[in-house]
């Protein structure tokens, strides 16, 4: 069974300036491999076959006007057609203009090294050093000055260098979790992947207490401890939900009141497709959600921009929060 | 204009690769008529001697859209008609396209780039990575193609200015847009020279100055409403602006100081207690009254915005009172009332 790349799943359509992109990658790339096939192309660029194919075949017919500004043969690439078209195999046998691979672009370097900044807590970016030194050559690889796009890396999590442990082991994590009820429970899990949206930080695992997926806070874990048992699901035999909060089991779904510019705030619980309807600045959404208390936490950090329109119990569980949250003030 | 209605269609890539062909292989450059008359993809829709202000204005987009990638497209005046723009020349010269030979990565490095481009997959710069990925793996023989196996990290850009305003940070162009401040109910009218764009403590923030005062400035990217529109050129500005925008913010979290009390083992203490910087004084008695708290602890937080932290310190409901600073607790407060009011039985 393929293993399932978690990029590849949306690649986006390639628009005329990826497909450039790839043409002036792809060619110096096929003068380094005298002899390589549509398919190992499109594997080592992780790309479609058919994209390959096609640019191949523009490669073969273009070139530069030349002296005599027509576009001559010997101004032209060329290819072995008949071991294209025959076995698939690519061989460049004229060369014209482009010697070598191109630079990055300012942006591309700036968001490459605004990714490696964001990325360095983890255990893999430990060696700053080396980090520096990757930087550095981007800096040199790139047409202009890098944009100046920064991340603040975080503190190292403790946490995640265990995690990462088990996940690279195949081994059974046991961890402490603290759900958005407030319970306390030892879970065993097997680690599929490390997930993160900006500063937090998520385990995707298989939940042997609840026999399923399940997304897993950082933040809300202790006492994590790495196993020796193997993981009994593999990422490649789950399907991971592209969503983090979706797909657990729910009955429940609630109404909300949106203003506009906050509906992002709750893409990760928004399954897509759900229904949805603009009333002036507001959107009204239906949000299935696993627990009240999940939803009384959610409403409650969203002040002014999100409203519970109903169920009422739902409304009832968010007003108790903050009416009990206002009684510890009530010395003021 | 019947030669362009009857050319063939040329495929916008293959007239991008083409003009990029001919400039990398011309060494005194082609002229605009040179390009339009003869590059593949021009060349078909060229009405000799007559008007081709339609294809000039292609040239100009192709032009952009080929810097964008990173290819140094360049003008050269004609010796002796400098000023005369008929004249212009336009090379791509190779050292300053190719990536230098000591440019070269090893497979651990791949793999962190790999990841580091994937960090993008969503957002303003989605393109970029994917087209710095693809240029990556062009150099090619190490190994370790694969993402760093086992993570699926993630930075937003999902401020709605942030496209613009990288956009013009690209181009050198000031900004105008509509800011609003917390605790004012109008927003007001900002133009600034953008200096950098930077994420702390996983918000965008503006690094900015302002063109009248010269004083730099700080603006939160959700707090930007409606539409950022780009200006003139901005004046050229030297240094590390990114850098300094972290350092600059970072001073203000250390600055930034609240005094919290968390009820022991729930939510609150849990995840507030994981913060970086987060200081735990150990247990104290719980005030009197609060029938719901349980054990408490002193938290000691630090914090950038106040009205951020009031918004994620209300979502904890009852498992956290603000003790410090009086205004971080009234922000809370008023938070608190709001969603009770708003959720209040009709």
């Amino acid at each position: 069974m393929p293993r399932r790349d978690p990029d590849a799943v949306r690649a986006p359509k390639f628009s005329a300036r990826d497909r450039l992109a790839f043409l002036l990658a792809l060619v110096p790339w096929l003068m380094d491999h005298e002899r390589v096939t549509v398919d190992e192309a499109a594997a080592h660029f992780d790309v479609d076959a058919d994209l390959v194919r096609e640019s191949v075949e523009l490669i073969a017919v273009s070139g530069v006007p030349g002296d005599t500004s027509s576009y001559q043969h010997g101004d032209l690439f060329d290819i072995a057609w008949d071991a294209f078209e025959d076995r698939g195999e690519i061989v460049l046998t004229n060369l014209v203009a482009i010697d070598d691979a191109p630079r990055f672009s300012a942006r591309e370097a700036a968001a490459l090294i605004a990714g490696l900044q964001y990325l360095s807590s983890l255990p893999e970016t430990a060696d700053s050093a080396a980090i520096a030194t990757l930087m550095g050559k981007l800096s040199r690889g790139a047409s202009g000055p890098v944009a100046p796009v920064g991340v603040a890396g975080e503190a190292t999590d403790g946490r995640l260098a265990t995690i990462r442990d088990a996940v690279s082991r195949g081994v059974q994590l046991e961890l402490d979790y603290l759900n958005s009820r407030g319970e306390h429970e030892r879970r065993r899990v097997d680690p599929l992947r490390i997930d993160s949206n900006d500063t937090d930080w998520y385990l995707r695992g298989w939940c042997h207490l609840r026999q399923a997926v399940r997304t897993f806070r950082l933040d809300r874990m202790s006492d994590v401890v790495v196993t020796d048992r193997p993981i009994e699901h593999r990422v490649d035999e789950v399907a991971l939900p592209d969503k983090l909060f979706e797909g657990a089991t729910t009955e429940l779904v609630v109404t909300l009141d949106v203003a506009s510019a906050a509906v992002p705030l709750l893409d990760d619980y928004i399954p897509d497709g759900a229904p949805r309807s603009t009333h002036g600045d507001l959107v009204r959404l239906e949000l299935p959600i696993s627990h009240l208390d999940v939803l009384k936490r959610l409403v409650a950090g969203m002040p002014g921009v999100a409203t519970v329109v109903g169920p009422p119990e739902a409304r009832a569980a968010v007003e108790a929060w903050a009416q009990a949250a206002l009684e510890r003030y009530s010395v003021d | 204009m019947s030669a362009s209605r009857t050319a063939p269609r040329v495929a916008v890539e293959e007239r991008l690769f083409s003009l990029v062909l001919a400039l990398l292989a011309t060494e005194g450059g082609l002229s605009k008529s040179e390009i339009l008359s003869t590059v593949q993809g021009y060349r078909q829709r060229f009405d000799k001697g007559g008007d081709n202000a339609n294809l000039e204005r292609q040239f100009e987009r192709d032009k952009d859209d080929i810097r964008d990638l990173g290819v140094p497209l360049e003008t050269v005046e004609s010796p002796g008609d400098a000023g005369n723009n008929q004249l212009l020349r336009y090379r791509i010269r190779k050292g300053a396209y190719e990536l230098p030979a000591d440019v070269r990565f090893s497979a651990e490095e791949t793999s962190m780039l790999n990841l580091a481009a994937m960090v993008w997959r969503e957002g303003a710069l989605s393109g970029e990575s994917r087209r710095a990925l693809l240029k990556l793996r062009g150099l090619g023989g190490a190994q370790a193609q694969q993402p760093v196996l086992g993570y699926a990290p993630r930075l937003r850009s999902r401020d709605a200015a942030f496209a613009a305003i990288d956009a013009a940070l690209e181009k050198h162009l000031t900004v105008r847009f509509r800011y609003l401040k917390p605790g004012q109910t109008e927003a007001s009218e900002r133009h600034v020279i953008p200096l950098a764009l930077v994420q702390y403590q996983g918000r965008w923030h503006l690094s900015a100055e302002e063109p009248e005062t010269g004083r730099r400035k700080m603006f939160l990217l959700r707090r930007i409403v409606g539409a950022v529109t780009t200006g003139r050129p901005a004046p050229q500005r030297d240094g590390d602006f990114a850098a300094q925008a972290l350092a600059s913010l970072a001073e203000v979290w250390e600055a930034g100081i609240a005094e919290l009390e968390v009820v022991a083992g729930s939510d609150a203490d849990r995840r507030l207690g994981s913060r970086a910087g987060a200081e735990r004084h150990g247990v104290v008695s719980t005030d009197g009254g609060s029938s719901n708290a349980g054990e408490s602890l002193r938290l000691r937080l630090h914090f950038v915005d106040l009205a951020i932290l009031a918004d994620e310190l209300a979502a904890f409901g009852p498992e956290v009172v603000v003790l410090e600073p009086a205004a971080l607790r009234s922000a809370v407060r008023e938070r608190l009332t709001l969603i009770g009011a708003a959720h209040a039985p009709a």
